[in-house]
């Protein structure tokens, strides 16, 4: 198996490829394919369209390779081409109206303090060992698509996929503070979600 | 010095845990979080919450959807994409 130090790093592999060599083009795909296809599906929320997306995006990368300059990181760029694609995707899909999460924000009393027990604020942490591991997949499918978008696109790039703040940032061309708020609000109403199928569950 | 609540905690808490609050904040906010078990509490499932929904949502595509998206790929590119 070839490392991928020995094959190179993503932006020669990605100058390669440019200068019309397609291997260099598969082994980026291959570095990439786990990653893009995670990713739209994460903002898509389902198999089919993830594995379109991720056909879209990496035609699009492509497409676009010349335009490619390495002022940013190859990944960061083509998960800027990818969450684009996913975008779109689900703008152009017909929807139904999703219940916002608004609901499971936290609730404070007239002093500023938090409403519940301890035990009640903290249950959330412990979801994943808490609730069936397939029925826990699917609300969370769902919780995703329920964010309002531009909340879900930043907490699936900072959170889910991991990307340093300034990386997002960069990707959807908004300032690192409004990333921040952005991952801090989804947090906020998934944290209120898991917590609140936590309880349902007895 | 100012008063520092749940609330207004919660509002300063991705920017404390980014650390990027300015000590004389973060101060008092580790003050009120000291102090405060509802907030340790919540702080806990706060900074959980990505990792669950993270492995809840995880996915890779199957050996065949991954052979096919190389076999689209290369089909497109013969095409001139």
């Amino acid at each position: 198996m070839v490392t991928e130090a020995a094959a190179g790093s993503d932006e020669t592999l990605a100058a390669r490829a440019a200068a019309g060599d397609s291997a260099a083009f598969d082994d980026l795909v291959t570095r990439y394919q786990h990653r893009v296809y995670r990713l739209a599906r994460r903002l898509t929320g389902n198999d089919e369209d993830a594995l379109d997306v991720a056909q879209e995006a990496f035609l699009q990368a492509f497409r676009h390779l010349g335009s490619f300059r390495g002022a940013s990181r190859f990944g960061t760029w083509l998960y800027r081409i990818a969450t684009n694609a996913a975008l779109m995707h689900v703008r152009a899909r017909a929807r139904r109206p999703e219940e916002s999460l608004e609901r499971f924000l936290p609730g404070f009393d007239a002093k500023g303090r938090h409403r519940g027990t301890p035990e009640e604020l903290r249950v959330a942490a412990h979801a994943d060992d808490l609730l069936d591991r397939e029925r826990l997949a699917k609300h969370a499918m769902s919780a995703l698509a329920r964010l309002p978008e531009p909340y879900r696109v930043a907490f699936v790039l900072r959170d889910l996929e991991e990307l340093p703040t300034d990386e997002v940032a960069e990707a959807l061309h908004l300032k690192p503070a409004t990333v921040r708020q952005r991952v801090h609000r989804a947090r906020l109403m998934l944290r209120g979600y898991l917590s609140d199928i936590v309880e349902e569950r007895s | 010095m100012r008063n520092v609540t749940c609330e207004s905690g919660v509002k300063r808490l991705m920017d404390y845990l980014e650390g990027t609050l300015s000590g004389p904040v973060r101060i008092e906010l580790e003050t009120h979080v000291a102090g405060c078990p509802l907030c340790r509490a919540f702080i806990e499932s706060y900074r959980e919450t990505p990792r669950i929904l993270r492995g809840a949502t995880d996915a890779a595509p199957s050996p065949a959807q991954q052979r096919a998206l190389l076999a689209f790929l290369r089909s497109q590119r013969g095409r001139g994409a």
